[in-house]
């Protein structure tokens, strides 16, 4: 499956309720919804994940399940995000079909070609700026390393990290097909008008 | 019977592993690896690793509730804690796999029976440290119920020693579960020799 262009697409996080986020993102204009819940166990993912498929269904926006192909597998999601510790882009393409959305976060050239020749879809590259999200160790690559990674693995790239109105611009502008959020819509006040200022951003 | 991992593949440095090698001299069980603490890569390595041994051995390896890694490992099983994705969405999702439950209660034991599952695993049935989580023992009374109401095989789990095992069966239970007896591997072999002693096959 090809991924829209200009695309942004909304993680859920750890204390919000992940069906409200996904609707209110959905209706700010998210193309693209990711559950991704760490701690959850598989009922709850499941039945999360059944309802925001339906509310992403009324929109023709996409929803992706992170690491837990098991649980994308069982509601028929559109795909998965998988990261560098979780089952192998290959198995997961075998498991899902080729018409699956099988992404792959990625931060450098070398996890960016493994995950082509994998057979991913797309890949998430970051993260581009400093962020808070996740626990990260590493500096953030920069906006240049976009650019260079997409031309290697010849994949979409769908950007994370510290993306927020101001910079989502440069990183479109800087070879990005799509961008990730996940803190710059689940806290802010109005999550809704948060999206639908991002997508506007995007799509300049 | 059913031999299940605890969690301790980390704290025990390769438990798992050195449990897999001595089931290859074993009589063949059902080995539910259940490691909470290994992200999915690992899992799905480990899980390369032990399967052929198993199957070698004639045993059957299911692992914890991630059926996807069970089919992309050659893992023949898949057992699913009381609160994993819904039985009935696994059994269709993961046809082929040998799939089982936890369960604490009536209502999860008829539930998971009627989703097309292939065992249950039910207990606490005696005091255990290990399943202290899941309340009280629930005792042979209790076995004996479930498994006079449920049509597919049950295996009594929690605090299971080979001299108990017997009464278990004689409730109805198809066989029996247990972790703590195996947390010695070396002597995985013997111990479940000891539990087939009293478990009439």
């Amino acid at each position: 499956m090809n991924l829209p262009r200009r695309l942004l697409c909304v993680i859920t996080d750890d204390s919000t309720d992940p069906v409200e986020l996904a609707r209110l993102a959905l209706e700010g204009g998210a193309g693209m919804v990711q559950l991704r819940r760490k701690k959850a166990t598989g009922r709850e993912l499941f039945q999360w994940a059944v309802r925001i498929q339906a509310l992403c269904r009324e929109q023709d926006a996409l929803f992706i399940v992170n690491d837990r192909v098991d649980i994308a597998l069982a509601m028929h999601a559109d795909g998965v995000h998988l990261g560098q510790q979780d089952m192998p882009a290959s198995a997961a393409r075998s498991l899902c079909g080729p018409d699956a959305i099988i992404g792959v976060s990625v931060s450098c050239t070398d996890e960016a070609l493994k995950a082509a020749a994998e057979g991913a879809s797309y890949i998430g590259v970051g993260h581009i700026f400093p962020t808070f999200s996740k626990d990260k160790p590493t500096p953030p690559i920069g906006t240049a390393a976009i650019r260079t990674i997409r031309n290697a693995a010849q994949l979409p790239v769908i950007a994370i990290g510290g993306i927020d109105h101001d910079n989502a611009a440069e990183v479109i502008r800087a070879g990005a097909s799509g961008i990730a959020v996940i803190s710059a819509i689940s806290e802010s006040d109005d999550p809704a008008a948060a999206t639908r200022e991002l997508v506007k951003r995007i799509r300049q | 019977m059913i031999v299940s991992s605890g969690g301790e593949h980390l704290a025990h440095r390769g438990l798992a592993l050195k449990q897999a090698q001595a089931l290859a001299r074993s009589a063949p069980v059902l080995f539910q690896l259940r490691e909470k603490g290994l992200d999915a890569a690992s899992i799905w390595q480990l899980s390369l690793q032990i399967a052929p041994i198993l199957k070698e051995a004639g045993s059957i390896l299911a692992l914890n509730e991630r059926f996807d890694l069970a089919l992309a490992t050659g893992a023949g099983g898949v057992h699913l804690p009381e609160s994993s994705c819904p039985a009935d969405a696994v059994r269709k999702a993961a046809r082929g796999l040998l799939a089982g439950q936890s369960v604490h209660s009536e209502t999860a034991a008829l539930q998971a029976s009627s989703a097309g599952l292939d065992y249950l695993l039910f207990g606490p049935v005696f005091h255990t440290p290990s399943k202290e989580p899941f309340g009280p023992p629930q005792g042979l009374e209790r076995l004996r119920e479930i498994c006079a109401k449920v049509r597919i095989p049950v295996f009594a789990v929690g605090g299971v020693t080979p001299e108990k095992a017997l009464a278990c069966l004689e409730c109805g239970a198809w066989g029996v579960a247990a972790l703590t007896p195996f947390l010695d591997a070396e002597a995985m072999p013997e111990t479940i020799n000891r539990f087939f002693a009293f478990i009439p096959s």
